[in-house]
């Protein structure tokens, strides 16, 4: 309660006042207090007084205020900008398709590239392509990202002002017949450009062409063309050869056309009891090819010969291999079984050399298969044109003698891949004008005074021939980005000849009226012309002069052997600014933007070095100083040194953040020796290297999640069912009711997946495809360091030892040490490797959905686990709950913000990719799915874009009918259209006659992790081995299951719970 | 001892949740009308830079939906006609008229006419036109009596739980094909009856055209 004061009493004797003023209560007094204010203080008496002010601010607040809870705070207007005038047959958001084709160094792959609103997005292969079955391979997914590449050379002053000086040039040979001009080329097979090769010869008669690929496959045409007498290239059928035997060749990981290889070896591959193929490797490097082998021989590449000798000396009549004898250390008894295993084969066998190594090998090669009568069978050849073009130690001496006056360099970057006895940057120089057509600004445009941007293939007009010779039009899809020139454009204005338009020099190359013209663009081949393979014989007399030149080294730990390989992520070092291929994580050594010395177990303990220490390495009075890496199953005293990496000057991503990636081993090779070279040195330093790897651990550790069975054992289900962990007790049931059962009767279709391993070998086509199709980001090495590379698709690759050697594995508690060490272990010496791509198995019951806290993973009807961006909120708990860990967290907004400054804050720091580069790298983006920001959590959604695009299809065409089931072979998802093995098999489960069901009921089919019963939707079909019993190396049981049989004490389920027991099965339930 | 706290803070806390609670419950009140789609999107009527009638030309003179939105039974996309299929018509009909000289400018010089959008739903969110008006979803649905309207406006949400409404019972929504552009078409003048003939029609249709209109995430989330 408040107290009220008494009042005040008036006082009635005293007055009190203020002022003299106000005692004598003057009318000034009065006039003073009445007011309120002093004069001057009130209102102003001119028109816009504080009072208006007030007023007028006040109004304008309110209407502000209420202009932002009415109309005032609407969304900004969007605007829609529709044609002038429709294309004829445009239909904004549906994407077309363009026959075209990916040029390589001798073929081609044909496409069928994916355009959207005028720009292309996605490359597939072209299965109406007669020798295509539309897989493609890891360069040529990638090679869309190279399209909208913002380091991409540019005109430096205007086009018209460089095409003129091209004019010019012409105009000044054509005085003196083409007397020092010369041109140094890429290889390649267009047709055109021999055309104009010839022309231009014809036109200047002095004037000489050269070619040069550091990493060259011409050897195979060489070698034929030499073998049997005629301009040949030889094209290997693995589809019909049952004994292989490869000498060094890297078939299918890279030595020529490996989609083409991987899809033929697959063929016979596809395990049947008695049809299946069989491969022999003898190698150095662990290769590709050498992952899928049946058996493999570790021998250091200058000692293949002997291999080649010593089974030539038993299958062909009246070879002595005396002069070449097997060095010490190779096992005698390997070689004599493998060539007994290619005699019984007769025609069906098949060897093979690879690129690198010499004449002699590959012409042992082909008497090999001609006297076991395969030439023609196993190996066709078919009619090449031979332009006689000399290399680039020739063209070196002549800009050397001051011949050259004017060089014109198409492709290529000599000045960083040349044989580094030919001094190029300095040779390169001796040309008086030396006029470049490069993708780049590189190491050789520094050395050029004419740069000339090249067109993307993309943007070119074009043609190429395949390997079976079919000619297929390059045409593009988008006009050149920056003014970029063709190589045709180039050739036809240097030669000064009539037609210098590259569309109309195709046409005219080809020969074909309108109609057929029209046909052979939209087929993506000109129709009859593949080449027939022609009837040959093998030459024996060649063989005697290229062995006379024969020495077969020892390597040793002085005196090491390097082998300069092509890299699986860079080639020879041209895809080094694409940050997919450099990020990719290597199909061997699961590394990602390096590379290193790969050397053997024992050959760096012999050396003193460490795994990831630096050396310097030191070959033919070079020194190169670079980190060392263990790979496993390599041969000894051999290095691998994987080329395309250590670039100069490359763009953002080969120089990420102003930095070398990787080494460069170019200056150790020379032009001798440009396959492998021996007499190399290495010296420890004592400093560490930090790498970025995927695939930490190597060994599988005895679980069945690879399963792998031998020929006799399939056909039989319970072969493969059997390798799982055991059930928990009570077997495999549910304590509630699954809710997607209630919904699962809804679903039109179901999808599922089925993935074979026998036939991946882990090329990363798909996860290149993965990437390109769902817009994954690229995070740059320090991220995936720490494991957040964004990858929805990855491949584990797992070594395993010798069933002997794991044996000391085991004895040894090897598994306890730490994955640094793995490198000094012993087992990995001779090891069995498997491969598996792995991603979202999109499981019936999945871990993920049950513990997201907002719903952002849910089940779809069709038994897709989807994933609503929009509603995750990051708790990441889905990831911590998937088994399989294929879920990707963006840490980062990886897509605007600049991957090399990831964590400076935003305030301080300008947050977003250089504009150049957001804004081309925004039309790489599949319009058809999503850009995640940060925060979100990503996965594999089996194409979700591709499945409703298909039954939206299927329901537009149905119209008011019932038609609304999508046909099998309609969808399939980017991993699976671009797998040149058809490793992959999408479609509806429901469907008993679909081809994903139909491989979900072959007997090799099995769910990893099936003890956990979260059902998932993609399976695996078991690896089979395919061993000769006959073998030295020979084991009755894939590696992988011999663990698999210790560990579990036995093949039967229940025998055991989990690993690491050996013995007796135990009862259910006891305590272990 | 004397007071410490004034005998008005006895009560303070109790006034300062009373506070919070009705401050939060009026902001939420107040952000749940305002600042939805259903407030926020529907009678946006931005001003065109032609002003162009549905009244008139689908409206009075009944052109089809589909001659100038050609592309919506082929595309996701409803593409807002080009300056040419205006012309068909205009390179007579109002030859000189100056409210269509944006029009002319387009056709002649290519430059497009920056039309406002209206109708827009999340980049996330991948909407199909030609899954709908191939199978019996009328335009009217979400556009409303477009062949009314003087200038377009947005009627409906096209919120989520829009779109659910239909989809959970399309059966509601479901018209022979040869009526989707018909935006007058009634079953029935007594709407008890209309509704009625709507469901019996809806019914059979979902079921003989196997509708299966999706409520899972992948139909529009990608």
């Amino acid at each position: 309660m408040k107290t009220i004061p008494p009042p005040c009493p008036e006082p009635e004797t005293t007055k009190y006042f203020r002022s003299i003023e106000s005692l004598e209560n003057s009318p000034e007094a009065r006039a003073w207090v009445d007011r309120e204010f002093p004069a001057g203080a009130s209102e102003n008496e001119g028109d816009f007084n504080r009072r208006d002010f007030m007023k007028l601010m006040s109004a304008s607040m309110a209407l502000a205020g209420a202009g932002i809870l009415g109309s005032g705070c609407r969304k900004p207007e969007q605007h829609i900008y529709p044609f002038a005038k429709l294309p004829d047959d445009y239909v904004h958001g549906v994407s077309k398709f363009y026959a075209t084709a990916f040029p390589t160094r001798n073929g081609a792959i044909p496409l069928l590239v994916k355009s959207h609103e005028g720009r292309p997005t996605k490359v597939e292969g072209n299965p109406e392509h007669p020798d295509s079955n539309g897989g493609t391979d890891v360069f040529a997914q990638a090679s869309i990202l190279s399209l909208y590449d913002p380091d991409r050379a540019q005109f430096n002053g205007p086009r018209e002002a460089a095409l003129t000086k091209l004019g010019d040039i012409a105009t000044k040979f054509s005085a003196n017949q083409g007397a020092g001009l010369a041109f140094l080329l890429e290889r390649g097979t267009s047709p055109s450009r021999n055309r104009l090769q010839l022309a231009i010869q014809q036109k200047f008669s002095a004037a000489k062409f050269y070619a040069y690929e550091p990493v060259d496959f011409d050897i195979h045409r060489q070698a034929a063309t030499t073998a049997v007498g005629r301009s040949v290239t030889p094209y290997f059928k693995y589809d019909q050869a049952k004994a292989i035997l490869s000498l060094d060749c890297d078939f299918l990981g890279g030595d020529g056309e490996s989609h083409l290889n991987m899809r033929d070896f697959s063929k016979s591959r596809r395990a049947s009891k008695d049809a299946m193929n069989r491969l022999y490797v003898a190698e150095a490097l662990m290769s590709q090819t050498g992952m899928s082998a049946d058996h493999r021989l570790r021998v250091p590449s200058s000692q293949v010969i002997a291999i080649a000798a010593a089974i030539a000396a038993k299958l062909v009549a009246g070879f002595d291999a005396s002069k070449i004898p097997l060095p010490a250390g190779v096992d005698a008894k390997w070689v004599e079984e493998c060539a007994n295993d290619l005699k019984a084969g007769g025609a069906t066998s098949l060897v093979v050399a690879g690129y690198r190594q010499p004449l002699a090998v590959h012409l042992l090669a082909h008497a090999i298969n001609g006297a076991l009568g395969a030439l023609g069978k196993t190996v066709e050849f078919r009619e090449t044109p031979d332009l006689k073009e000399q290399g680039i130690a020739a063209l070196a001496e002549s800009l050397n003698k001051g011949e050259v006056d004017t060089l014109v360099i198409l492709g290529g970057n000599p000045v960083y891949n040349a044989p580094a006895d030919l001094n190029w940057a300095v040779t390169q120089r001796k040309a008086k004008t030396v006029v470049r057509l490069g993708y780049y600004e590189d190491e050789t445009s520094a050395v050029a005074d004419l740069n000339l941007p090249a067109a993307h293939y993309l943007e070119s007009w074009g043609d190429v021939k395949t390997a079976d010779g079919t000619t297929v039009i390059v045409q593009p899809l988008i006009q050149p980005l920056f003014g970029g020139l063709t190589e045709l454009e180039v050739l036809a204005r240097i030669g000064g000849l009539a037609e210098m338009d590259a569309y109309k020099i195709t046409r005219e190359t080809s020969g074909l009226g309108e109609e057929a013209w029209k046909k052979a663009l939209h087929d993506g081949f000109v129709a009859n012309t593949a080449s027939k393979p022609v009837a040959v014989t093998f030459n024996p007399a060649v063989l005697a002069p290229a062995l006379a030149s024969v020495t077969v080294s020892a390597p040793s730990k002085e005196n090491l052997e390097v082998i300069f390989a092509r890299d699986y992520s860079v080639d020879d070092g041209r895809w080094a600014n694409n940050g997919w291929l450099v990020e990719v994580p290597d199909p061997v050594t699961k590394m990602t933007w390096d590379n290193a010395v790969l050397v053997s177990r024992k050959t760096a303990e012999e050396l003193g070095v460490k795994n990831t220490q630096f050396v310097e390495l030191a070959l033919a009075g070079k020194t190169v100083r670079a980190p060392v890496w263990v790979v496993p199953g390599m041969a000894n005293h051999t290095l691998g040194l994987p080329l395309g990496f250590g670039r100069a000057k490359g763009g953002r991503i080969a120089n990420f953040n102003g930095k070398q990636v990787g080494f460069d081993f170019y200056p150790l090779r020379n032009a001798a020796n440009q396959g492998f070279a021996i007499g190399a040195k290495i010296s420890p330093v004592a400093e560490q290297y930090s790498f970025a790897c995927t695939q930490d651990h190597w060994s599988l550790e005895g679980r069945p999640i690879i399963r792998e069975i031998i020929p006799k054992q399939v056909g039989d289900p319970k072969a493969v069912e059997a390798m799982d962990f055991p059930p928990p007790p009570g077997g495999n049931q549910s304590l509630y009711p699954n809710p997607f059962d209630a919904i699962k009767a809804k679903g039109l279709h179901q999808w599922g997946m089925a993935i074979d391993l026998n036939t991946c070998v882990g090329c990363n086509a798909c996860v290149i495809a993965c990437q390109s199709e769902n817009n994954v980001p690229v995070v740059g090495k320090d991220q995936v360091r720490r494991g957040r590379e964004m990858l929805w698709l990855r491949i584990d690759r797992y070594f395993t030892g010798t069933p002997a050697a794991e044996k000391i594995r085991s004895e040894k508690n090897e598994v306890l040490q730490p994955d640094w060490d793995q490198y000094k272990q012993t087992w990995i010496d001779d090891p069995q490797v498997v491969t598996q791509p792995m991603m979202c198995q999109h499981c019936e019951a999945a871990p993920c959905e049950s513990v997201c806290p907002v719903n952002a993973t849910v089940h779809d009807e069709e038994g897709l686990n989807l994933m609503v961006y929009n509603r995750c909120v990051g708790t990441r708990y889905c990831s911590n709950n998937c088994p399989w860990k294929v879920r990707r967290f963006n840490y980062f907004d990886y897509t605007k913000r600049p991957i090399t400054n990831l964590y400076k804050p935003t305030l301080t720091f300008k947050p977003t990719k250089p504009e150049d580069e957001f804004e081309l790298l925004k039309l790489a983006r599949n319009p058809d799915v999503t850009v995640r920001m940060r925060g979100v959590m990503e996965k594999c959604t089996f194409c979700v874009q591709r499945i409703e695009g298909a039954k939206i299809a299927q329901k537009v065409k149905a119209g008011q009918s019932a038609d609304v089931i999508v046909r099998d072979g309609t969808i399939k998802t980017a991993c699976q259209q671009a797998c040149p093995a058809e490793s992959i098999t999408f479609g509806d489960i429901n469907d008993p006659k679909s081809a994903v069901s139909l491989a979900k009921a072959d007997s090799r089919n099995y769910t990893t992790l099936e003890f956990l019963y979260t059902k998932p939707r993609l399976t695996y079909l078991a690896r089979v081995r395919n061993q000769n019993e006959k073998m030295p190396d020979y084991h009755p049981m894939p590696f992988t299951s011999q663990v698999y049989s210790d560990h579990s004490g036995g093949h039967e389920s229940g025998g055991g719970h989990g690993g690491g027991t050996n013995g007796a099965p135990k009862k259910e339930g006891a305590p272990h | 001892m004397s007071d410490v706290f004034p005998k008005w803070t006895n009560t303070l806390p109790l006034k300062v949740a009373l506070g919070v609670a009705l401050t939060g419950a009026l902001v939420t009140a107040g952000a749940w009308y305002y600042l939805t789609p259903k407030y926020s999107r529907v009678g946006y009527q931005p001003t065109q830079p032609v002003h162009f009638s549905h009244a008139i030309h689908a409206g009075q003179l009944g052109m089809d939906c589909r001659y100038c939105h050609s592309t919506v039974d082929k595309s996701w996309y409803a593409n807002v006609p080009a300056a040419n299929v205006c012309m068909n018509c205009h390179n007579t009909v109002l030859k000189d008229d100056p409210r269509l000289a944006l029009i002319r400018d387009s056709a002649a010089t290519g430059k497009p006419v920056p039309w406002v959008q209206i109708h827009r739903t999340p980049d996330y969110a991948y909407f199909n036109h030609a899954v709908h008006v191939t199978r019996g979803v009328s335009c009217v649905e979400c556009h409303g009596r477009i062949d009314q309207m003087e200038e377009v406006a947005q009627v409906k949400p096209l919120h989520m739980a829009f779109c659910l409404d239909c989809h959970r019972n399309p059966a509601m929504a479901i018209r022979p094909a040869d009526k989707v552009t018909d935006l007058a078409f009634k079953w029935d003048n007594d709407p008890e009856q209309a509704a009625l003939k709507q469901k019996l029609f809806g019914e059979k249709a979902v079921h003989d055209w196997k509708i299966q209109s999706q409520e899972n995430c992948s139909a529009c989330h990608r």
